[in-house]
């Protein structure tokens, strides 16, 4: 970087709804999956694991599959055959002051259970 | 049938390419002329920094040739999703140092403390000279995925480059003279316009193109009181007793799209250009 970043010094007036706004986005969810699971994980942009929260799955016409509590280690598996997953899925993930999502398509499925 | 059945064919052969705004699908398509189909997926009646897919619309997402993002934390839907790094673009990866950061907001998670998250500004095209930096990298890309001839993109670049210099100089010109005067925008879009042409903008958190409550107009009231603000800047046209009701405090009204989506009736450049002669009019000489 040739020069520091410019902040935003003028803009003092800004901040009434955005706190809310972007408190809402500081928790962060990651999915990964293969032939038997979406391997679900959360934490805190500070780097700390979300310990309590409800992780939902929803298929590809937003319909609730399932309804799991994360682990301390915040993370969750949801087994593929616990779920339809032939339209993709959803993952919500909700701490009741937090929550996030990660969209697992069809072929993100199947690029990654290649047989 | 068989025309349909050609067009369909052609439309398939074409290179797709996908965008998070309205101004990087304009800039795509005037780079990529017919030879290719450029989309922006987002509603538009919904926010495109916020704005949540559908697991199709991801899939048709994942499937486009160049994936063109604007970077600067615009469109947080990009990073909850899985994209494919090959097809992605990050327009604005050359100029972060020209980013401004808004301000620190403190919360705390739990028994962890306060702690305080900065945000940047997205809208980088509002100023001009930072689009024409999105434009060099999305011909690059472009060019680099063999998605155009070189020698077609670099005359169409050419082109809209001289366009959005054009552009800037016009508004260099026409906005001369607000500098030192103080302007209040309903929503916080405008830190790149303003900082473009030396302008002091101070911003509410208004719903755009909506009526704003009795709340949000005392909130007016006093900071164009505090400011001695003359002028309002309005994202989107609200109804009609809005204007009355900012007008009754003795502001003038200024519709300035910040065109994350198109507007009816002109392109980028025309609605920037349009917008930025109705606020020189209104401006005090």
């Amino acid at each position: 970087m040739d020069r520091p970043v410019i902040r935003a010094a003028a803009f003092s007036g800004l901040l009434a709804a955005l706190p809310f706004e972007a408190a809402a986005h500081q928790m962060i969810v990651f999915a990964s999956v293969n032939c038997e699971a979406v391997l679900v994980e959360a934490k805190f942009s500070n780097g700390n694991a979300v310990q309590q929260a409800d992780v939902r799955v929803l298929d590809g016409d937003n319909r609730l599959q399932s309804t799991l509590p994360i682990q301390t280690d915040g993370t969750v598996s949801v087994p593929l055959d616990s779920v339809d997953h032939t339209g993709g899925l959803v993952i919500e993930v909700d701490t009741g002051s937090h929550d996030n999502y990660w969209i697992v398509t069809p072929e993100d499925i199947a690029k990654n259970c290649q047989s | 049938m068989i025309v349909l059945g050609a067009t369909l064919a052609g439309a398939q052969d074409r290179a797709q390419v996908t965008t998070v705004n309205y101004p990087l699908q304009y800039f795509a398509q005037r780079l990529l002329g017919d030879g290719a189909q450029v989309t922006f997926p987002v509603p538009r009646d919904v926010d495109p920094s916020f704005w949540r897919p559908s697991i199709a619309d991801i899939s048709a997402v994942q499937a486009a040739d160049l994936i063109v993002l604007n970077g600067a934390g615009f469109a947080t839907w990009v990073d909850r999703v899985s994209l494919p790094r090959s097809k992605l673009l990050n327009t604005s990866a050359a100029i972060k140092d020209r980013f401004i950061v808004t301000e620190s907001i403190t919360h705390s998670h739990g028994d962890g403390g306060s702690h305080s998250h900065e945000g940047l500004a997205s809208y980088l095209w509002l100023d001009p000279t930072l689009a024409l930096a999105q434009t060099e990298a999305l011909a690059a890309a472009i060019v680099a995925r063999s998605l155009a001839p070189v020698e077609d993109v670099a005359a169409q670049l050419a082109t809209l480059q001289a366009d959005l210099e054009a552009l800037d100089a016009a508004a260099q010109s026409a906005l001369d003279h607000l500098t030192g005067v103080t302007l209040i925008a309903t929503h916080p879009r405008y830190h790149y316009f303003a900082r473009r042409y030396g302008l002091t903008v101070v911003s509410m958190e208004w719903e755009a193109g909506a009526m704003p409550n009795k709340a949000e107009l005392a909130q007016l009231e006093a900071l164009s009181r505090d400011t001695e603000a003359t002028i309002l800047l309005w994202e989107a046209e609200p109804p009609a007793a809005a204007f009355e009701a900012t007008a009754a405090l003795g502001l003038r009204n200024v519709v300035f799209p910040t065109l994350a989506h198109s507007v009816d009736g002109g392109t980028f450049l025309e609605t920037y250009a349009g917008a930025v002669s109705a606020l020189a009019d209104v401006a005090p000489k």
